[in-house]
C-alpha cells in the first residue's frame, strides 16, 4: 500500500516518542476533533431530547442531564405526532425505491450491454436529469396530480375496500414523483456496474441462443445484486429525507399523507416560542431508519454516493 | 456441421465525427464442412471483426455469409447454431460449470432437463472436467476455466465453432498441450472450426488451411505449407516462419548470355533463366530467403567457389536454442545490411567470425519491390516437403 | 420471383424487430417515458405557465402568452436581493466544502486505523435530511444557550444572534451546510485518491520529494475529475437549497439575508399563488443549472465517461 510506505518513511524522518511519532499523534488528535465536529450538533441534540424545562436551562447543551433532570414525554408527544408520518413515508419510500431500482436497471441495462446508435443522446438525457432542480418541474407537477390527475376522485371506488383510505391516492402520486425523478440517479449507479460487465460474457448468453430479455434476466440481474443493495440503501434515504415533494403535493401537515419529513418541519411550533426538547426528539424518530440504514450499511451507502 | 462461406464480405465502421474505416474489405473465404480454418494476422488486420460477422455480434457492411448455403446475413446471433469461445472464456461467473454447460441448450434447444444433465455430463466427461461441474469460475485455474468454455462450445453440438484467441491467456507450456488437445477434439467432433489468432505457431500447427489477413485484406488461404513455401506475396512471407524470412531490395541487371543478375547494397545474385522469365521486365525487386535455407562457412576453412550465390559475411550474434542457433550476420565488407540464419545447434559459430554465406537457388524467392507480389517461388519437392521451420 | 417483393418485406421487417433498439427498447423506454413525462415535459409545462398570467385558484388561461413575468423579474427588489444571496451561497458554500472535503480525504488517506470508521462518522451529516439537520442547527445557533455562542463565548465574543441577524444569517446558513456535505465532498475525493496507482506515490518518494510537495504537486493534480464532479453537484445543491432554509426559518419566508432563488421561488408560487410568477423564477433556476450541466456532460461526452 501507498500508505504503508509514506508512513515508514515518515517515522524515519519526524521525531520519535516511543514509536509514534509526534506528527502521527497531531495527525490522530486532528481526526478526532473533526469527529467532535461532526458529532456535536447530534450529540447535543440527543441530549437536549430527554431535558425537563429545568434541566434545559440549567445544564450546558452539549452534556447529558443530571438524574432528575431527564424525561422521556418529549420522545412520546414527538413519536405521537410522527407515528403517522412514519406510516406514511414507508408506505412511498420503499414502493418507489424498489421501482427505482427495477425501472433503473433495465434502463441501464438497455442502453449499455445493447448497442444501438442514438443511445448516447438518449442517455444524456437521463442523465441531465440528474442534476434538474426540482424547482423547476414544482409547479407543474402540483397542475399535474391536483389540477388533471386528482387520483382521490378517480379512484374513489377503491376507497370503499378495506385496508384502503382514501390518503394513499396521494401516497400513490408521492410513490410515482418519486419514481420518476429518482430513476435517472439509479440508471446512472447501474450504467457504472454494467460498464465494467465483460461484454465477452454477454456475447456469449446471446450465442448461446439467449434473447435480450433471458440475458438481462439470467446474467445480468442475478450479476447486479450487489449492486441492488447500494441503490435500496441509497434511495431510501433519499427518499425517506426529501422533502420539497411531500410540501408541494402533500401541502399541509394536518393531511393524513403528510410525511414525517413534512410533519417534522412544523413541530413543536407556538406562541411561546420553539420548543426544542420536543423538536430534537422529532428529528430523531424521524432520522431514525435513515440512521439506522447508515450505521448498518454505511459503506453501501458511501458506494452510492461516490458514483 | 457445415459448410462456410464468405463471398466478398465486407465491414465499414463509421466512427462519431463520420469517418469511415474499411476494418474487412472483400473478403471471400470457402470453409469446407469439417474444416479447421485458422484466420492469422497481426493486431488490427480484420480477423476477429471477420470471426465476430460470422456470430452474428456484428453486422454485415457487404456482401454474404452462407452456412450450407443458406445466407445468414441477417440471421440474429442466437439463431445461427454456432458457439464461440472467447479471449477471456466469458463464463457466466455465478453460475456453476454444470449451469454454464447448460446455459446454451436449455436457451436454445427443446431439450428436457433430464437430456441436458446427462449431455452436460458426457461431454464434461470427454473433456475431463467431470470432477468441476460443481464449482463457481472463479475457483477454477486457467487453464481449467480455458477448458470449461471449451465444453460449453462442444455441448451444444453447434454447425460452426468459433474461436477467438482462445489459448493466448494461457501461459506457454499449457498452450502447446492445449493446442495439441484442441486439434485432437477437432478431428474427433469433426466440426467446421473458424480460429482467430495473431500467433503464427498456433496457425501453422493447428489449422487444416490457414487464412492470412492484413489490413482487412485477405492475403492467402492455404495449407499451412503452402503458405509456407509458397507465399502469395511478401507479406505472407515475412508473418508465416520463425525467424523471419530474410529480405534484400535488389534490381535487375541482365547478365551475359542466360538469366540475370540481381544487385542489392551487399547482394549480387545471378539466377538463371526461368526465373528472369518470372520476373518479366520488372526492375525492383526483393529478394527472400528462409534462414534454415541459407549455408554458412567459416572463410578461411575451405573457400567455396564463387557461383554468383555467396556473399562474405561476418557473425554479429550467435543464439542457440538448443538444436539449433540462429545466428545474425552482418552481409557485405561494411556490413550494411543483415540477415539471420538458423544452423544445427552442434555447429561452432562463434559471434566475431568472419563467414561465408551461400544463398541456394532453388530456395529463394522473389517478389515484386511494388506490389509485394510473388514473382518466383522456392522449388518445393512434392514427394518429400521440407519440415517447416516455426 | 413473384414474391420477391413481399419476402423483402418481410425480412425489411424482420430485420427491423431484430435490431438492437427495437429489442432494448422495452428495457429503457417505459423508465425513459416515465422520467421523460416528468422531467423534461414538466419543464416544457413551466416555461409555458411562466409565460402566462396564472395565479390564484383556478386554472391557467394558455391564450395569452407574454414575457411581463421576466419583465417583472427586473422590476423585483426582492429578486435581486435572492439572486445576490444565491450566488454568495453558491460560491462560499461550494469553495468551503471543496476545500474542507480535501482537507479531509488527505487526512483519510494516509494509512489511518479505524479510517472507516472515521470516514463514515464524517459522512453521517449527509444521510441525514436536511429537516432534521436544520433542528440541530437552530439549537446550535440558539442566541441564549446555543453551542456556537457558549463555545465563542469561551473566547469573550459574542452572543450573536446567527439566524437572526441578516449580516450573519447566510454566513451561518453556509457553514450549517459545509458541515452536511464536507463528508460528500471528502467521499469523492477519496475514491479518486485510492484510484491513483501506488508507484506514484513511491516515485515522487524516490524523487525526493516531501510529503507535503508530494501531495501537492503530483497527487492533488490528479483530483481535478474529481474535483469537477463534486463541484457540479455542490453549485448544484446550492441552487436549489430549499429544504435546510424552509426548516430553519418554519416557512417560505427566510430571515431577512437569505432569501435565494429557491426560496423566493416556492414562496411566489405555493406561499402566494403567484403561479406564473414561480414558474419563470423556476425557469431561471433551470437556464442556472444547464450553465452547470451542459458543459459537464459535453465534457464527460467528450471524453467518453458517459
Amino acid at each position: 500500500m501507498s500508505e504503508q510506505t509514506i508512513t515508514t518513511e515518515e517515522a524515519a524522518t519526524e521525531h520519535e516518542t516511543g514509536g509514534i511519532s509526534i506528527g502521527r499523534v497531531g495527525l490522530y488528535a486532528t481526526l478526532v476533533g473533526l469527529v467532535g465536529f461532526y458529532l456535536i450538533p447530534i450529540e447535543s441534540g440527543l441530549v437536549t431530547s430527554i431535558k425537563t424545562p429545568t434541566a434545559l436551562q440549567e445544564t450546558f447543551p452539549f452534556l447529558p442531564p443530571a438524574g432528575s433532570g431527564i424525561t422521556v414525554e418529549k420522545w412520546q408527544i414527538a413519536f405521537d405526532y410522527l407515528a403517522p408520518g412514519m406510516v406514511n413515508s414507508m408506505l412511498f419510500t420503499i414502493p418507489s425505491t424498489i421501482l427505482c431500482a427495477l425501472l433503473g436497471s433495465m434502463a441501464a441495462y438497455g442502453l449499455t450491454l445493447v448497442d444501438w446508435r442514438g443511445q448516447i443522446a438518449v442517455l444524456a438525457l437521463f442523465i441531465a436529469g440528474i442534476f434538474v432542480p426540482y424547482q423547476a418541474v414544482i409547479v407543474p407537477l402540483f397542475q399535474f396530480w391536483s389540477q388533471y390527475m386528482q387520483l382521490g376522485t378517480r379512484l374513489s371506488f377503491l376507497w370503499g375496500l378495506p385496508l384502503l383510505e382514501p390518503h394513499y391516492a396521494t401516497i400513490l402520486e408521492l410513490i410515482i414523483t418519486h419514481t420518476a425523478y429518482g430513476i435517472p440517479i439509479v440508471t446512472l449507479l447501474f450504467r457504472s456496474q454494467y460498464k465494467t460487465m465483460s461484454e465477452e460474457m454477454i456475447e456469449a448468453a446471446r450465442l448461446d441462443g439467449a434473447s435480450v430479455w433471458r440475458v438481462y434476466r439470467r446474467i445480468v440481474l442475478p450479476l447486479s445484486i450487489p449492486m441492488f443493495a447500494v441503490v435500496f440503501i441509497f434511495q431510501f434515504t433519499q427518499i425517506w429525507n426529501e422533502f420539497l415533494f411531500s410540501l408541494t403535493i402533500i401541502g399541509s401537515t394536518n393531511d393524513p399523507a403528510a410525511s414525517a419529513t413534512l410533519i417534522l418541519s412544523g413541530l413543536g411550533q407556538s406562541l411561546e416560542g420553539t420548543d426544542y426538547p420536543l423538536r430534537m426528539a422529532g428529528a430523531f424518530i424521524t432520522a431514525l431508519p435513515t440512521l439506522l440504514v447508515y450505521v448498518l450499511f454505511a459503506d453501501k451507502f458511501a458506494e452510492g454516493v461516490q458514483t | 456441421m457445415a459448410e462456410t462461406q464468405l463471398d466478398d464480405v465486407r465491414k465499414v465502421f463509421t466512427e462519431d465525427d463520420g469517418n469511415e474505416i474499411v476494418a474487412v474489405n472483400d473478403v471471400s473465404i470457402d470453409i469446407e464442412d469439417g474444416e479447421f480454418l485458422v484466420l492469422v494476422g497481426p493486431s488490427g488486420c480484420g480477423k476477429s471483426t471477420t470471426l465476430r460477422m460470422i456470430a452474428g455480434l456484428e453486422s454485415i457492411t457487404d456482401g454474404e455469409i452462407r452456412l450450407d448455403d443458406r445466407v445468414i446475413n441477417d440471421l440474429p446471433a442466437k439463431e445461427r447454431n454456432i458457439a464461440m469461445v472467447f479471449q477471456s472464456y466469458a463464463l457466466y461467473p455465478h453460475m456453476t460449470v454444470r449451469e454454464n454447460m447448460a446455459f446454451g441448450l436449455e436457451e436454445s434447444t427443446d431439450l428436457s432437463d433430464d437430456e441436458i444433465a446427462t449431455r452436460v455430463e458426457e461431454t464434461a466427461e470427454m473433456m475431463g472436467i467431470d470432477p468441476l461441474l460443481d464449482r463457481k469460475p472463479e475457483e477454477l485455474s486457467g487453464g481449467q476455466q480455458q477448458r470449461v468454455a471449451l465444453g460449453r462450445a462442444i455441448v451444444r453440438e453447434p454447425a460452426v465453432f468459433l474461436m477467438d484467441e482462445p489459448l493466448s491467456n494461457l501461459d506457454a507450456k499449457l498452450r502447446a498441450q492445449m493446442r495439441t488437445e484442441l486439434q485432437q477434439l477437432q478431428e474427433q467432433l469433426e466440426t467446421t472450426t473458424v480460429y482467430v489468432t495473431h500467433d503464427q505457431t498456433e496457425a501453422m500447427t493447428m489449422g487444416d488451411r490457414i487464412a492470412i489477413l492484413n489490413d482487412g485484406e485477405l492475403q492467402q488461404v492455404g495449407t499451412p505449407l503452402e503458405c509456407y513455401h509458397e507465399p502469395a506475396n511478401a507479406f505472407v512471407a515475412d508473418f508465416i516462419g520463425e525467424p523471419a524470412m530474410n529480405f534484400f531490395d535488389v534490381t535487375r541487371r541482365n547478365a551475359d548470355g542466360d538469366g540475370a543478375v540481381l544487385v542489392g547494397e551487399t547482394l549480387e545474385y545471378a539466377v538463371s533463366n526461368d526465373i528472369t522469365t518470372a520476373i518479366g521486365d520488372r526492375n525492383e525487386l526483393v529478394l527472400g530467403v528462409r534462414p534454415e535455407d541459407i549455408d554458412i562457412q567459416h572463410s578461411d576453412g575451405n573457400p567455396r567457389r564463387a557461383d554468383g550465390h555467396t556473399v562474405p559475411a561476418t557473425v554479429t550474434v550467435v543464439e542457440p536454442t538448443g538444436d539449433e542457433n540462429i545466428v545474425y550476420l552482418d552481409l557485405g565488407e561494411d556490413g550494411s545490411e543483415t540477415a539471420i540464419v538458423t544452423i544445427d545447434g552442434m555447429s561452432r559459430i562463434e559471434a566475431g567470425d568472419s563467414v561465408v554465406a551461400h544463398i541456394p537457388e532453388d530456395a529463394i524467392h522473389v517478389f515484386d519491390g511494388k506490389t509485394n507480389e510473388a514473382l518466383h517461388n522456392r522449388r518445393v519437392e512434392s514427394s518429400e516437403p521440407r519440415a517447416p521451420n516455426i | 420471383m413473384t414474391d420477391g417483393g413481399t419476402t423483402e418485406e418481410r425480412s425489411t421487417l424482420r430485420r427491423w424487430l431484430d435490431s438492437d433498439i427495437v429489442q432494448s427498447s422495452p428495457f429503457w423506454l417505459p423508465p425513459f417515458l416515465l422520467m421523460g413525462f416528468f422531467v423534461y415535459a414538466a419543464i416544457g409545462w413551466n416555461l409555458l405557465l411562466s409565460l402566462t398570467e396564472y395565479s390564484g385558484f383556478g386554472d391557467p388561461d394558455y391564450s395569452n402568452l407574454g414575457l411581463h413575468n421576466y419583465r417583472a423579474m427586473l422590476d423585483d427588489p426582492g429578486m435581486w436581493a435572492a439572486t445576490r444571496n444565491t450566488f454568495v451561497l453558491l460560491v462560499g458554500f461550494t469553495v468551503v466544502c471543496l476545500i474542507v472535503g480535501l482537507l479531509l480525504a488527505l487526512l483519510l488517506d494516509r494509512e489511518i486505523r479505524f479510517s472507516r470508521s472515521f470516514r463514515t462518522i464524517y459522512l453521517l451529516p449527509f444521510a441525514l435530511s436536511f429537516i432534521v439537520t436544520a433542528q440541530f442547527w437552530r439549537w446550535m445557533y440558539n442566541v441564549n444557550n446555543g453551542i456556537v455562542n457558549q463555545f465563542i463565548g469561551l473566547f469573550g465574543i459574542g452572543p450573536y444572534n446567527w439566524l437572526g441577524s441578516p449580516k450573519l444569517v447566510l454566513g451561518s446558513v453556509i457553514f450549517a451546510l459545509v458541515w452536511q456535505f464536507s463528508g460528500y465532498t471528502m467521499i469523492i475525493y477519496l475514491a479518486a485518491l485510492r484510484s491513483i496507482p501506488n508507484d506514484q506515490y513511491e516515485a515522487a518518494r524516490v524523487d525526493g520529494a516531501s510529503t507535503v510537495r508530494m501531495y501537492w504537486r503530483v497527487i492533488v493534480p490528479q483530483l481535478r475529475p474529481a474535483m469537477v464532479s463534486a463541484t457540479v453537484t455542490l453549485v448544484l445543491f446550492a441552487l436549489k437549497a430549499f429544504d435546510f432554509l424552509y426548516a430553519t426559518f418554519d416557512g417560505y419566508r427566510p430571515r431577512r439575508g437569505a432569501d435565494i432563488l429557491a426560496t423566493k421561488m416556492v414562496r411566489e408560487s405555493f406561499g402566494r399563488s403567484e403561479w406564473a410568477y414561480g414558474s419563470s423564477i423556476a425557469l431561471m433556476l433551470f437556464v442556472l443549472s444547464l450553465g452547470v450541466i451542459a458543459p459537464y456532460l459535453y465534457n464527460q461526452y467528450k471524453r467518453g465517461n458517459l
